[in-house]
């Protein structure tokens, strides 16, 4: 796939801990020590130490087991007001750590005064973990073991449920994090998390489905991990002899992770970065109707279960559950400190290192978990509708011609089929949607009961969404 | 030579005495300068030490991956046990073989005349701010610059007596362009990735310059809509992202058997025959090479250790040879063709592009153009997809210009859309120019975790006869 520039937003997945390596905790602190010795308007360190692994398989096999090993410091530091550095680097001992410090001051020494810093949380928050049990496996380290079985099992039970052939990715591990700030907030948190993909396969090239499993709790996701492979075996089967679609307009029924990366675009455009580079098509619909009255979203930091849920945001700021859309109407953009100056608001919590995949990081807003609510609509009568009508269960390589006005195209992959009497018919192939997702938004026919969280290759930003149904999409097909 | 080399040839050895059939380690150490620009106003910036350690190792026919950022022998003893263990315990099903042996030793250098360590911060940031002054004079209201000048090296060594030094060089600058217009707003991004030292900036501001006027045009006069049949002629930057997406991913030996099914996915030439199967017309030929200098793909030993050599993926429309690393040049029987890169340290190196483009053909541009009744210079593009089989694409036209009677008319196409399969594609060609532009570098993304490597591809341009308009 060629990426072109992605806007990357890093989401820090916080929660709460104590058993941080304590030669990098006290390093974060003798940074900030160094900075304010030097008489920095601000410095700002995060510590953080991960063990992450990752199995990768296909053609029913393991392929490759992998681990990344990683301890860094970044920190942000300001002088002169406004002049920003944010730097990264794996700290030895105190003499490098200073080293650093004072080449990354010099650094912001030669900079110019950025319009986009205006400071940070300068209160100390007593830190509420209560909304962040559950967010950590103390059998973790254990786990390393077992989960190549797992995978095996998730292997056989998709070649059980139908496929011929069986490929994936499963990543688990474990991050703890240690804030530190010359302006007050600190704070320390751990989280554990898994995330497992799973694409079944026919013989043939063009009959494959997908499965998804992701969440906090490695060892008790195997129930999740093995249902998620059933899924991708049966839609593998049943997509079959796929049929070329007809170009034209249809109904389309989006399963959640269709859903999360296609409708989920509109709520993390809520950001007064994306919308001062160009990015956002939420620019000038502040108070705007945007989707019918049944829908809701939120950017919540704090739900219980997120991938991207922390109690602080790297300003140290607590974190909120903020509004996006209600009852259809944009109600709110997300903020850190600095842009909830500029917008004449306050932070929402959402404070975090941005990454443009090359280049310095920003310290600007970033999404946390987008949260649709859930809606009151079974499978079945979703699909109990009279009107041409495809149900689409995974999506790849959306790209935008233009997002402001979100004119896009995507490639449903996987499992698809024509929905007829309120039931799945004709598995199909080869197809584009080809439109614009604010008409999408506008188009929400109904939403399913069975919101679930989604985070794949496609979904960067954790999306709980369920099944949604999106009235007259544009088809387009191949012309030769 | 990094100071830390001793360290990655501890970590190898290290492997080798804990039971590895065979083991690797990358090294890579360096800093990268890299600043944030919104509308003229620098927004942050940083000087990043840039070093960590990547092993491979193979056990038993398994096969695992650790890199490790903490460079003690502590860190590295602990990651070579895990690495081991790992591999040992996969017990595959079918043991991977990398095959005969390859024990290159050799030093390479990106040319650069202006090492990037010595560029004062002051002269990168004027030059930013130049460029950025020259988009705003072209009418740009919306420009976000993203740059990262990296001076790396990197240092292979594998347990087969393989020992491979680069000092790389790269500039990557990217910026993200919105011009308002008369119907919407029109969005690109200008790539000016090149592996050089600071020289390589001299053209930039002409680049920027000459790259906005035309977004500027684009968004006030593009607003006439064609429907229909036409003949398209398409010039570099277009003829680049074909080549890359309907005939460079699907080459790839690894999507071919599968192993990128799940993410990246498979390729329609996994049902095709090598040296037989027709996929084009005659005119179609199309070259992977990675040892161009001054690309964003340069590069003269993989990562591997293995030489890098020109690939010749279709051959006057009949497919040729796939892109191979040592793993798949065994299951393929061809051997490995110098196809493996890592985008980092902490990425496992696999099957990568690197500069892909259309062999020049016989043709003048004007050739091209004065046998065409009706049809559309497509200079560029915007929005693009193509399925994970590689076969289902869409290519959406920006600086496109109508043609008639033989002439390129001043009037400019709004958004024409060619939505067609690889083969379609491929076999409406009718004519390639006898020049070669690379006009189009870019990041190309792969695997997961992701890897962004940086690519170039281009060729001449070319016409394609019948196109119906999607």
């Amino acid at each position: 796939m060629l990426e072109g520039v992605q806007y990357v937003c890093e989401v820090l997945d916080w929660v709460k801990v104590n058993d941080m390596d304590d030669t990098l905790r006290s390093l974060v602190d003798y940074a900030i020590s160094v900075g304010q010795k030097q008489k920095v308007d601000l410095i700002l360190g995060l510590g953080s130490q991960s063990m992450n692994n990752q199995i990768r398989f296909s053609q029913n096999k393991i392929d490759i087991n992998k681990q990344w090993q990683s301890d860094l410091i970044e920190l942000l530091v300001v002088v002169e007001g406004n002049q920003v550095s944010i730097g990264s680097f794996s700290p030895r001992d105190e003499v490098y750590v200073k080293e650093r410090v004072h080449a990354q001051i010099k650094f912001a020494q030669n900079m110019t005064p950025s319009p986009f810093f205006m400071g940070v949380e300068s209160e100390k928050h007593e830190i509420d973990h209560s909304s962040y049990d559950n967010h950590f496996d103390s059998n973790i380290d254990e786990y390393r073991e077992k989960a190549p079985q797992v995978i095996n099992t998730c292997i056989d039970e998709a070649i059980n449920t139908g496929a011929k052939r069986v490929a994936g990715s499963f990543l688990f591990g474990k991050n703890s994090y240690y804030l530190s700030s010359s302006a007050g907030p600190t704070g320390s948190f751990k989280n554990t998390f898994y995330n497992l993909t799973v694409r079944a396969f026919q013989e043939e090239l063009d009959a494959s489905g997908q499965g998804l499993a992701c969440g906090r709790i490695p060892t008790s996701s195997e129930k999740d991990l093995v249902q998620a492979a059933a899924k991708a075996g049966q839609f593998s089967k049943s997509h079959k002899n796929a049929q070329q679609v007809k170009a034209g307009l249809y109904d389309i029924i989006m399963n959640p992770a269709v859903a999360a990366n296609i409708l989920g675009k509109i709520p993390q455009d809520a950001n007064p970065l994306a919308i001062l580079i160009g990015m956002s098509s939420l620019g000038d619909k502040m108070g705007e109707k945007l989707a019918p009255d049944f829908v809701n979203i939120e950017d919540n930091g704090m739900q219980p279960g997120g991938l991207a849920t922390t109690p602080i945001d790297i300003e140290g700021t607590s974190r909120y559950n903020t509004p996006i859309i209600h009852e259809g109407v944009l109600k709110s953009y997300i903020h850190n400190t600095t842009t909830g100056n500029m917008f004449q608001g306050e932070s929402t919590g959402n404070g975090a290192f941005v990454d443009f995949g090359i280049g310095s990081k920003i310290m600007a807003p970033a999404p946390t978990n987008t949260v649709f609510n859930n809606g009151d609509h079974s499978f079945d009568e979703l699909l109990d509708t009279s009107r041409k009508t495809i149900y689409v269960t995974c999506n790849w390589y959306t790209r935008f011609t233009s997002r402001i006005s979100t004119e896009y195209s995507t490639i449903p992959r996987d499992a698809a089929f024509l929905v007829e009497k309120g039931e799945l018919s004709t598995p199909l192939k080869n197809f584009r949607i080809s439109d614009k997702i604010l008409n999408h938004f506008a188009n929400i026919d109904a939403m399913g009961n069975d919101r679930v969280q989604v985070k794949w290759w496609e979904v960067s930003v954790p999306t709980w969404i369920p099944t949604i149904r999106v009235k007259d999409c544009r088809i387009t097909t191949a012309t030769q | 030579m990094s100071e830390y080399a001793d360290l990655a040839e501890f970590g190898m050895e290290y492997a080798q005495d804990h039971g590895a059939d065979y083991s690797e380690a990358r090294l890579i150490d360096g800093q990268r300068v890299a600043f944030v620009l919104h509308n003229g106003n620098l927004i942050s910036g940083s000087e990043l030490p840039w070093k960590g350690i990547g092993f491979r190792v193979l056990c038993n026919g398994g096969l695992s991956f650790v890199s490790v950022d903490n460079l003690t022998k502590k860190a590295v003893k602990s990651a070579i046990t895990t690495s081991v263990k790992m591999a040992r315990n996969s017990n595959p099903k079918e043991k991977i073989d990398f095959g005969p042996p390859v024990s290159n030793v050799a030093k390479w250098k990106v040319p650069a005349k202006e090492n990037l360590r010595d560029v004062p911060l002051e002269t990168m940031i004027t030059k930013l701010q130049e460029m950025d002054k020259v988009a705003e004079d072209a009418g740009i209201n919306t420009r976000a610059t993203i740059f990262e000048a990296q001076s790396l090296t990197k240092y292979l060594v594998t347990s087969e007596g393989t020992k491979i030094e680069s000092d790389l060089s790269m500039l990557k600058f990217i910026g993200v362009i919105t011009a308002k217009g008369v119907l919407d707003s029109e969005q690109r991004y200008v790539d000016l990735t090149r592996s050089t030292g600071w020289e390589g900036t001299k053209t930039w501001i002409e680049e920027v310059e000459n790259e906005c006027g035309r977004i500027a045009k684009v968004a006030s006069q593009s607003d006439h809509k064609l429907t229909g049949k036409v003949d398209f002629v398409v010039g570099p930057e277009v003829v680049g992202i074909i080549c890359h997406e309907n005939a460079g991913h699907p080459s790839e030996g690894d999507r071919i058997m599968g192993r990128e099914g799940a993410q990246a996915g498979e390729s329609f030439w996994r049902d095709l025959t090598l040296g037989k199967s027709r996929v084009g017309s005659d005119h179609v030929t199309i070259l992977e090479d990675p040892t161009i200098p001054g690309t964003g793909g340069y590069y003269l030993y993989d990562d591997e250790g293995v030489k890098a050599r020109e690939r010749v993926l279709i051959k006057n429309g009949i497919i040729t040879e796939p892109l191979l690393n040592r793993e798949f040049g065994v299951k393929f029987g061809m051997g490995s063709n110098g196809s493996s890169r890592s985008s980092d340290f902490n990425r496992e190196p696999i099957i990568r592009m690197a500069n892909t483009y259309m062999k020049p053909g016989d043709f003048t541009f004007n050739e091209l153009v004065e046998d065409v009744k009706h049809g559309i210079y497509m200079l560029s593009f915007t929005e693009w997809n193509i399925d994970d089989r590689r076969y289902q694409s869409k290519y959406v036209g920006f600086e496109c210009y109508e043609i008639k009677d033989g002439e390129i008319t001043e009037t400019m196409v709004r958004r024409p859309v060619m939505e067609l399969t690889s083969i379609g594609l491929f076999s409406s060609v009718d004519g390639v120019t006898k020049d070669l532009n690379f006009d189009f570098p870019g990041i190309c993304g792969k695997s997961d975790p992701g890897q962004g490597v940086p690519v170039y591809a281009g060729g001449g341009s070319i016409r394609m006869r019948g196109i119906r308009l999607g």
